[in-house]
């Protein structure tokens, strides 16, 4: 990935869909830094402080159990940003937050961002629909974990993973896979043993790589297609 | 501790390259039953992906297999 200018068109679809004047207004306050893994954006209940835009990583959204369990409910990557409704006013995060995917972020503070969104209507239009378009993709998330079993929830999921960070190559450890379907690592180990056999996927500790994408659409369930950005602002008459 | 690995087999094998290092063999046993059991969870009947028709075969460090067992003995009726 290059270190692309800061204020270039960004390969981040919210950013790219910007006006050029309203992406120029945030001027020197919008910068791309590069996060490693495991940096936390928030904790459930901080204060938002700054707005996300994956360029090339890719963000975790996290629920906690009361003993400590952690449950993965959502994904971000270039299609997206954390932390936007901050533009709307104060706002805390429900969820943890943090960089699972290491790579470059355009990183703008809450307070800039949401004095932009009161000069610009198109902005304020963007986060809107931006923010109609996450809470579709939750509900899809909560039926596919309720009604999906560990396989095609892990195609599902490697897919997105693959298509938010532009990379094929997906460096994730077994106990995130594990948190992610909500199993036992060794549960994950045969699952993707088994894809593997297939020739879907290349897996070694700590890295999948993607080698069949039709065998992993056609062994995913219909959620992956569903949950697609571009499909799912079709669906609720969105568009970004 | 020992590692315990827990494979698949009908006539492929879907091999545990990892292991799990636990206390003893009842502990492996449960931990294989939990295995099973997420395996099978809503996974009977789906095309690609149904287990009902595998054994789970348990080894030990020293690849003897210590049990084994059929993973229909987990069916949950498709979760309902």
């Amino acid at each position: 990935m290059n270190n692309a200018p800061e204020l270039g068109r960004p390969d981040n679809r919210l950013l790219a869909a910007l006006p050029r004047e309203t992406l120029a207004s945030f001027g020197q306050d919008l910068k791309q830094v590069s996060l490693s893994q495991g940096t936390v954006c928030y904790e459930a209940g901080d204060r938002i402080d700054r707005v996300y835009f994956p360029i090339s990583g890719m963000i975790s959204l996290f629920v906690a159990g009361r003993n400590g369990e952690i449950v993965e409910t959502g994904i971000i990557g270039r299609e997206g940003a954390a932390g936007l409704q901050s533009a709307l006013g104060e706002r805390r995060s429900y969820n943890r937050v943090t960089i699972q995917i290491p790579g470059h972020f355009a990183v703008i503070s809450a307070g800039h961002f949401e004095q932009a969104v009161s000069n610009s209507a198109p902005l304020r239009d963007l986060v809107l629909r931006y923010v109609e378009t996450r809470w579709a993709e939750a509900q899809q998330i909560a039926a596919c974990n309720a009604i999906h079993s560990g396989s095609p929830r892990l195609c599902r999921w490697l897919l997105q993973a693959a298509d938010r960070t532009g990379s094929d190559h997906v460096p994730l450890t077994q106990e995130y896979l594990a948190n992610m379907l909500g199993v036992r690592r060794t549960t994950v180990t045969l699952l993707a043993q088994e894809l593997q056999e297939r020739g879907a996927i290349r897996y070694s500790r700590g890295r999948i790589t993607l080698l069949d994408r039709k065998m992993l659409e056609a062994s995913s369930c219909d959620c992956y297609e569903a949950i697609k950005h571009e499909n799912l602002s079709l669906r609720i008459g969105v568009k970004i | 501790m020992s590692m315990y690995y827990f494979h698949l087999s009908n006539d492929q094998k879907v091999p545990d390259v990892d292991g799990t290092d636990l206390s003893d063999r009842s502990a492996a046993r449960a931990h294989a039953f939990g295995v099973a059991r997420e395996l099978m969870f809503r996974s009977k009947g789906m095309l690609d992906h149904d287990w009902s028709q595998w054994r789970m075969l348990v080894h030990d460090d020293g690849g003897n297999e210590l049990f084994s067992f059929p993973l229909a003995d987990f069916d949950t009726g498709n979760g309902k």
